[in-house]
């Protein structure tokens, strides 16, 4: 039985009340903790198989320590927040080991292939920014003090990853020629993807409880315009066809495209020209999930079977 | 596999504090230091260590992990 009331909770976190544990916690905050913490963990797991599987294209040495010093970063994050959910009750073992690849919470860009060195510097470009663009509001705002905490370490090592991605593709699109190529061609399905990763527009949010008990700060949209203020820049810095820009009326990043739309993961299109679909149907697309979902799932959880079996024996 | 929390403790510069940056699930405590060394890798410490959750003695409250900790050691 907790101390407080939902409606006690989140007026003493809104006053900067730090919870600290699960003593501290109502039971709807428990739950809205629960859920971003498990899209948080799931997140940084997956997108380790997906750079994986990519960093066989890594061009030298150092950029394989670079890419696979990423993925390190990645799992650990996701073990830290495995670790936090322990904390309040869930079972870590079964997260990662017991769960079917569709019961996984990551976004739909980490259900996806990335196919060559341009993809994957494209990708720690905008799904990482798009990381960093989420977990620093959490840093700035939550009430979870213990996520606080390990989001420091998380965040100077996203930036890095940011960085990384930044500097090559700059250098591919400086290459000019196919380099170039690789790269627009990255920045068309990935750009939309992302767009789409911070999910509903808030004038069709449900109520999560997350911004009520402080979890978060900002809204989808306005995270959504914090990660275009630095992407649409940075891809008009290196002549990147990017689909949005600044639209000084409104005062804020506009897209270029009906939003939501449709998306073919063979052929890596946005059905533009088809005009805007409705978030139900996105829905139906995220929960079918992507073409590499069974295969990352299957990459993470492969060997833990076996080898609990040699120890038992 | 059954596994323990042990909290992991750094130091950056000679003469700074010791402070707690996380905690990482090990077996045993030389599994303990290789993931606390190889998860908490953004700095290079001066000083790192671990400490199983478990021995750590709670002194001023009643509830909360390390408390937890405690009353699973128990059991």
């Amino acid at each position: 039985m907790s101390r407080f009331t939902d409606e006690e909770l989140m007026q003493k976190v809104q006053a900067g009340y730090m919870v600290e544990g699960p003593e501290d916690m109502t039971e709807g905050y428990r739950k809205a903790l629960r859920v971003q913490l498990t899209v948080q963990a799931d997140t940084e797991l997956m997108s380790a198989p997906s750079y994986w599987m990519a960093a066989r294209y890594a061009p030298s040495t150092n950029t394989q320590v670079s890419a696979h010093a990423i993925i390190q970063d990645e799992l650990a994050h996701a073990n830290i927040a495995y670790r936090l959910l322990e904390d309040i009750g869930e079972s870590k073992e079964h997260l990662v080991y017991g769960r079917q690849p569709h019961e996984f919470k990551h976004p739909y860009g980490f259900d996806q292939p990335l196919d060559n060195w341009a993809e994957l510097v494209v990708a720690t470009g905008f799904f990482d920014r798009a990381g960093i663009t989420l977990l620093t509001d959490v840093h700035e705002n939550t009430s979870y003090a213990p996520l606080k905490r390990a989001l420091v370490k998380i965040g100077m090592e996203e930036t890095f990853h940011l960085r990384h991605g930044e500097v090559w593709m700059r250098r591919l699109a400086k290459a000019g020629g196919e380099a170039r190529e690789l790269v627009q061609r990255a920045v068309d399905w990935m750009f939309p993807m992302t767009i789409e990763w911070f999910g509903l527009p808030d004038d069709m949010k449900r109520h999560s409880g997350q911004l009520d008990f402080k979890l978060k700060g900002l809204t989808n949209d306005q995270l959504r315009q914090v990660w275009m203020a630095s992407t649409v820049p940075l891809c008009e810095e290196l002549g990147l066809d990017a689909p949005a820009h600044w639209d000084e009326a409104k005062g804020e990043y506009v897209l270029d495209y009906p939003f939501p739309c449709q998306y073919d993961a063979v052929d890596k299109h946005w059905a533009f020209d088809e005009g805007e679909i409705s978030w139900d149907a996105v829905f139906e697309r995220w929960k079918g999930r992507g073409p590499m979902n069974e295969i990352y799932v299957e990459s993470v959880q492969r060997s833990r079977m076996d080898v609990e079996r040699w120890l038992a024996a | 596999m059954k596994e323990f929390v042990y909290d992991v403790f750094t130091r950056k510069e000679r003469g700074d504090r010791l402070q707690h940056v996380g905690y990482v699930d090990a077996f045993d405590d030389e599994t303990a230091k290789i993931y606390a060394w190889t998860t908490y890798s953004e700095e290079k410490w001066f000083e790192m260590c671990v400490v199983k959750r478990t021995n750590v003695l709670p002194v001023n409250r009643t509830d909360g992990l390390f408390v937890e900790a405690q009353r699973t050691a128990d059991v």
